[in-house]
């Protein structure tokens, strides 16, 4: 009976114990360009990485078609793990087995800092689209590319806009201490306040807190609050929201708090916040409302694909594939062709939005954050304040 | 201030009853078989996901996911000492069983991953977002519930501890499992009934946990380096300590949250547990090993 039960163990474990890579590969042709996807495929920041996947997936089919000038695209996944130990073994691991053209991601701040001078090194460019962290491009390396505005960008944006949109005067920011939580934190805290406004309390925690319960009465006890910019991932995120909601601080628990977000949270987050998620107000990399063709085109054929509405991190792993698609259609071939095709981008236009990058390699446009607000039906309504 | 005071003492009280439901299975099975669970958080993890499929299955009947958390985590037990640690202990090396938690630990969760995804699931009981609010202090009727549900757990478990014959037969085999053998007393039962209860105490632990926790296949492991720091604060294998000492945690977690910053929490947890091994090694009720458990 023991050795029975010994023997299913160990067949289960053969059968989930398989490695979190993989590889998108259908090409043997020389003509390829083999594109490294770094993504957090486990721990807390997985859920980047599920989503990401499904983007890049629908791009390869689209391009795979027909090729661009020639080529095929292969797509080659690690587990970076939304940390910079994990990011940097894969990242190794990615250089010396896979050999890219150009890689992609990684999502969180930590990890891209830690992947980037790996990359440098190795003379590959590095197209990033989630990671806030302003160290990611100031002074940034010329082979790191970022197609999302910046914390800076981001946090001034969000400040301006509480103070003078929404009239708020008070602020309380809660964040996790991470590079992107506590740089985010610092920029709205600076704009806030040159502003006018007036922070009561900037409460950083780390990934491991579960219980917000204590950090929602320490804000209840500050008095009126105006806004709550929130830095931190979903799942933190959701818990936060529904502990401000039971301390009655947020409009959705009946206080008088807006809660403001980041691109960090994904789509459904209101859905699982439920009610306690009223009001809040939070800026998405990707308006599935937009009319453009191009945004029409892809939230039909992810449908199609996936039998589900695309999210942002869809979009944005997407527009990456499509970005560097369209470096090869200008003459991209190789890791420094595609660099240098990259640095030349003017006015690509993406679902997200559309892409110019300064010296620096940061995307100069602001079209690429939209504003949504929080129903009472959990739907939102799109604020366009950019 | 004294209102909040007091809503922190009872976020702290809410917090360390979780702790102390995660950390009682732990120390129950060091106190009988001197060895660490890694595998334990995940069991946790197992009992969260069961309670919340349960629950939904069940339309909003979330006393049904506990209990089915609950038995659940006593199957696991029975098959994780049945398959691996009891063959594994027959070879007298006391290594290869701690290993092995940690294999069948990183098993689970690749597992679960798999099987349920990374993306964290909302676990919303119908008892989540109902606030009981009194005198400026507010308590969900969730953390109401976890409260009740760890005291009942601890009154039960200390009653059978001290009073059945059962629990009396596990506290022998704790002292000297070859002499609780010469009275007749079966030592590999009582080692298979201490993985069923602490693994039950785990599964229960995460159906209470899991609408209070980020729920995803790591939710156990977050919480288990805090339990690890109370079970050796407590004293090893010591189930007043463990009580004692999870309460102490839970406060000190929601009071350095309202006068520090919860960025704190881990450098007071931790100080203490060092505090706590240099200047009473052996924890804060232990005195001997023979009295644990």
């Amino acid at each position: 009976m023991t050795k029975w039960l010994y023997c299913a163990l160990l067949m289960v474990a053969s059968i989930f114990g398989a490695p979190a890579v993989s590889t998108t590969s259908a090409f043997a042709a020389d003509k390829t360009i083999k594109i490294g996807a770094l993504f957090p495929i486990s721990g807390p920041g997985s859920y980047f990485g599920t989503q990401d996947k499904q983007g890049v997936e629908l791009a390869l089919e689209q391009l795979n078609k027909a090729g661009v000038n020639g080529y095929k695209f292969e797509v080659k996944y690690e587990d970076s793990a939304c940390s910079p130990l994990p990011a940097t073994q894969a990242t190794k691991r990615l250089i010396e087995q896979f050999k890219p053209d150009v890689a992609i991601g990684e999502e969180c701040s930590d990890a891209t800092l830690a992947i980037m001078p790996i990359m440098a090194r190795a003379k590959i460019p590095l197209l990033n689209a989630g990671s806030s962290s302003i160290k990611i491009t100031e002074p940034g390396n010329p082979w790191t590319f970022r197609i999302m505005p910046n914390e800076v960008m981001q946090g001034i944006d969000i400040a301006n806009n509480a103070y003078k949109r929404l009239n708020a005067r008070t602020a309380v920011i809660l964040h996790e201490n991470t590079n992107a939580g506590i740089g985010n934190a610092k920029v709205f805290a600076d704009t806030f306040t040159k502003d006018g406004g007036k922070i009561l309390a900037d409460i950083g925690f780390g990934r491991d807190v579960n219980d917000f319960t204590s950090i929602a009465t320490r804000v209840a006890g500050l008095g009126q609050i105006d806004v709550i910019p929130t830095y931190t991932l979903e799942g933190q995120g959701l818990k936060i929201t529904q502990a401000l909601a039971q301390a009655g601080v947020v409009k959705g628990g009946g206080g008088h708090a807006i809660q403001l977000g980041t691109i960090w949270l994904p789509f459904g987050f209101e859905q699982k916040a439920g009610k306690a998620a009223l009001g809040y107000i939070r800026i998405v990399q990707f308006d599935p409302t937009d009319q453009r063709e191009v945004v029409r085109k892809f939230v039909d054929a992810f449908k199609a694909k996936y039998n589900q509405s695309p999210t942002h991190l869809n979009a944005h792993a997407y527009d990456q594939i499509m970005l560097i698609a369209d470096v090869v259609k200008r003459g991209g071939k190789d890791a420094q062709s595609i660099r240098d095709g990259l640095a030349a981008t003017k006015n690509f236009v993406g679902v997200t939005g559309s892409v110019e990058f300064d010296k620096h390699n940061q995307n100069v446009k602001m079209d690429t954050v939209h504003y949504m607000e929080t129903k009472p039906d959990l739907s939102w309504t799109a604020l366009k304040w950019n | 201030m004294l209102t909040v005071v007091l809503q922190q003492g009872i976020n702290g009280i809410v917090v360390g009853s979780l702790y102390v439901l995660v950390a009682l299975g732990l120390t129950l099975i060091y106190g009988v078989l001197v060895q660490i669970n890694f595998a334990h958080a995940d069991i946790v993890t197992v009992g969260a996901f069961v309670a919340y499929f349960v629950t939904h299955w069940l339309s909003g009947n979330y006393f049904a996911g506990i209990a089915a958390a609950l038995a659940v985590g006593a199957v696991f037990g029975w098959l994780m000492n049945a398959a691996i640690f009891a063959p594994l202990r027959d070879r007298g090396n006391e290594l290869l069983p701690l290993i092995a938690t940690i294999g069948v630990s990183i098993m689970l969760q690749n597992a679960m991953l798999v099987l349920l995804g990374p993306i964290p699931y909302a676990f919303n009981t119908p008892y989540s977002n109902e606030v009981i609010r009194l005198g400026g202090t507010f308590l969900t009727v969730q953390n109401a519930l976890i409260i009740i549900v760890s005291t009942i757990t601890i009154v039960l478990l200390y009653a059978f501890m001290k009073f059945t014959f059962l629990g009396k037969a596990l506290r022998a085999v704790s002292q000297d499992r070859e002499t609780a053998g010469l009275m007749g007393i079966n030592p590999n039962y009582v080692i298979m009934l201490t993985f069923v209860i602490a693994s039950a105490l785990a599964g229960m632990g995460g159906a209470m946990l899991g609408p209070v926790l980020v729920l995803t296949p790591f939710a156990g492991t977050s919480v288990i380096v805090k339990a690890f720091a109370i079970v050796i604060i407590g004293g090893f294998g010591n189930v007043e300590g463990t009580i004692i000492a999870g309460l102490i945690v839970g406060l000190i977690e929601s009071y350095t949250t309202q006068f520090l910053d919860p960025g704190w929490i881990d450098i007071v947890v931790f100080a203490l547990l060092l505090l706590t091994l240099a200047v009473r090694p052996t924890g804060l009720v232990a005195e001997r090993r023979e009295e644990n458990v």
